[in-house]
């Protein structure tokens, strides 16, 4: 998050990658070019944020083939495909595969860029919003079980002397849970909890359902 | 396309079928023939014989009842019946005083008790019997000989023809027709009794068919007729298939020839979209950086190095424009030779009569024989006049049948000769005319746009020239011109 975007560039010619690096560059991302699909498979950077750009046509192995083992491997940047002459066919492949543009060569520098940009921002927001994920789920796991069904309870919209009447507590036992709760989530306002954790609340409750 | 084929033994084994099924309906229908008519001479057969049998009751019924006397010899009776019935042998009189032997006894005591003759005893082997009728005062009998009895006059079948008849009586039998004897084969068989009392025989009437009486010249004839047909259809089949399979062979050269140049087209697309991807790219990067109002201004060592990358790039996308047109380039040289434009159109002329005759094309042909032989490839020069000539007969598929009209002229014009091809068809739009020999410009559905563009090609390799221009009167008019062969003749003094 601390880096600038990262652009992985595929093509085996390297007029064209030189071109195309070039063009990117003058937006502030950074580029890498790789010349064979195969090395550029076993050896690129698959944490860091950016987008990957691939040419159809290489020797050995294609564009669409590298697409697939990208979605087979689970990695999640974004791709651009590039092609010299696209087909219905292929196009239709592409998007299958998961490919986030297919532009035709020779590329326009704005319809390419703002492709990239595009895909960069859809990458970032993918990766923010996994790992709010992942931080709500690890606060979520610290919750005592009571809390949980205080917590249940709360985003179900009782007040404290309704959870105490269904829990059997004094406004008092549930007061303190809740206290304990907001801040072992780390949340400063209702709303907030509410709208981090209800979905997570409803998850727990519905295999007990 | 799947063409379905009869396999090559259908028509063989269908004839064998045929001839085999046809041959058994013949055979079975010249039976049944036989068997008709032949039952028809074994009833006319029984009904003579019958007749006669019913005739011998009658002269002993008449007999007994007129009661001839034995008074004189002369008026004897069996004389005078066995001059008029030849087959009556004898015949007996007993009067009261008299006794006959045994089996005449017997015979009338039957007679008397049953009233109507009877049979006294057969000679089989012979063919004679003697009938009896009792009576009073007198009994008479009748001896007769059956070989005498046979009405051979209204007899139906010939005397020593094939058929066999004999008279049976218990185990024994009298043979009126020997007939040809058991042939191996077919026998016919008919028996009845005679329609008699007094003669209880029974005609039985045999013909025995030989292998050699069967229809042999209708069977050979239509096996012959039926493995013709077979023959004839293989033969059609095979020429059938013959003439798919060259137009499949064509049709796939089309089609080969048409994916060659897609692949053509595809791999010049990638060949070129190379190069003006890096260029548009590079340039547009230099343009960027350029726009780019940074504190120290435009990073100007960049935008050299991509200015210089995009020209090295448009340099590399001609390099490549130029090895396909080495590529496909016909040789610079053509081989030309003298050539008789007539002979050029007539083959082309001929290659097209299909086409022309069923669009009912009306053709007129002006000069060709007094023109001067030309300088050309024949077959460039082919290739051209077919594509003139086919464009032509495209554009008057547009018109009417009536107004089809295709008119090719040919005229010497200084070192040159002039062929001239009009047809009366819708001519070329505007536009259309402006860009007739552009490559890839068509106004045909499908068409490639290759035709016109390669004819003017050729005609420039051989130093010529082709020009399309509207007639008008409407119509199209292409014209090809093309050098000489013979040095201009000097002018006639």
């Amino acid at each position: 998050m601390n880096q600038t975007p990262l652009i992985h560039l595929v093509d085996d010619d390297p007029a064209v990658r030189d071109g195309l690096a070039l063009l990117i560059g003058t937006v502030g991302l950074r580029v890498m070019p790789w010349a064979h699909p195969q090395a550029f498979l076993d050896g690129f950077d698959r944490d860091a944020i950016g987008a990957i750009v691939l040419d159809v046509r290489m020797p050995g192995l294609g564009g669409l083939q590298v697409l697939e083992a990208l979605r087979a491997q689970g990695v999640d940047q974004p791709v651009v495909m590039l092609t010299g002459h696209g087909t219905v066919a292929m196009c239709r492949r592409a998007f299958k595969g998961g490919a986030a543009e297919f532009l035709e060569k020779p590329v326009d520098d704005q319809q390419l860029l703002d492709a990239l940009q595009a895909a960069v921002r859809q990458h970032v927001r993918s990766r923010q919003h996994h790992r709010a994920d992942r931080e709500a789920r690890e606060r979520y796991a610290q919750l005592s079980p009571r809390e949980r069904e205080v917590l249940g309870l709360i985003v179900g919209g009782l007040t404290n002397k309704e959870i105490g009447r269904a829990l059997a507590l004094s406004p008092r036992t549930v007061e303190s849970h809740r206290a304990h709760l907001f801040g072992k989530l780390g949340a400063p306002t209702l709303a907030q909890l509410i709208l981090r954790y209800a979905q997570l609340v409803e998850d727990d409750a519905a295999p007990d359902a | 396309m799947v063409y379905r084929t009869l396999p090559r033994w259908v028509w063989p084994t269908g004839g064998l079928l045929l001839a085999v099924a046809g041959a058994a309906w013949l055979l079975q229908a010249d039976l049944a023939a036989r068997r008709a008519a032949f039952d028809t001479d074994a009833r006319i057969v029984h009904r003579l014989l019958s007749q006669q049998a019913a005739q011998h009751d009658a002269m002993l019924a008449t007999l007994t009842l007129l009661q001839p006397g034995a008074a004189t010899a002369s008026s004897s009776p069996e004389t005078r019946l066995a001059a008029v019935y030849p087959q009556v042998l004898q015949v007996l009189r007993r009067s009261d005083s008299e006794t006959w032997p045994a089996p005449l006894a017997r015979a009338e005591a039957e007679s008397a008790a049953l009233r109507r003759p009877v049979l006294a005893g057969a000679d089989m082997a012979r063919g004679q019997f003697t009938l009896v009728q009792a009576g009073t005062p007198a009994s008479f009998a009748l001896r007769i000989d059956a070989a005498a009895a046979v009405p051979w006059a209204d007899w139906p079948l010939p005397r020593d023809g094939p058929v066999r008849t004999l008279l049976r009586h218990g185990d024994a039998s009298w043979v009126l027709q020997p007939g040809a004897g058991e042939a191996t084969g077919w026998r016919l068989l008919a028996e009845k009794r005679l329609a008699s009392d007094s003669q209880p025989f029974t005609v039985v009437v045999t013909r025995a068919l030989g292998i050699g009486e069967l229809p042999w010249a209708r069977l050979l004839l239509w096996c012959v007729a039926v493995a013709a047909a077979a023959a004839a259809l293989t033969a059609w089949q095979r020429q059938r298939e013959t003439a798919r399979r060259s137009q499949e062979l064509l049709r796939l050269g089309q089609v080969g020839r048409l994916n060659a140049l897609g692949e053509l087209a595809a791999g010049m697309a990638h060949e070129i979209n190379q190069p003006l991807t890096a260029m548009l790219a590079s340039t547009q990067a230099a343009q960027r950086l350029l726009d780019d109002t940074d504190d120290d201004g435009p990073d100007l060592a960049t935008v050299r190095r991509a200015l210089a990358q995009g020209a090295q790039q448009a340099r590399r996308a001609a390099e490549v424009v130029a090895r396909l047109r080495r590529l496909v380039q016909p040789a610079d040289t053509a081989a030309t030779q003298p050539l008789r434009l007539a002979d050029t159109v007539h083959s082309v002329l001929y290659l097209l009569a299909p086409q022309v005759e069923a669009a009912g094309v009306q053709t007129e042909l002006h000069g060709l024989d007094d023109a001067p032989a030309v300088l050309a490839d024949p077959v460039a020069l082919e290739q051209i006049v077919h594509n003139l000539v086919n464009n032509a007969l495209q554009a008057l598929a547009a018109v009417t049948a009536d107004r089809r009209r295709l008119q090719i002229d040919a005229a010497a014009a200084g070192d040159s000769v002039r062929l001239t091809v009009r047809d009366s068809g819708p001519g070329f739009a505007p536009q259309a005319l402006e860009r007739a020999f552009e490559p890839f410009f068509t106004t045909r559905e499908g068409g490639l746009g290759l035709g016109l563009s390669l004819c003017e090609s050729l005609a420039t390799g051989m130093g010529g020239t082709l020009a399309a221009r509207n007639q008008a009167a409407g119509g199209a008019e292409l014209t090809l011109t093309l050098p000489r062969a013979a040095p201009v003749a000097p002018a006639p003094a």
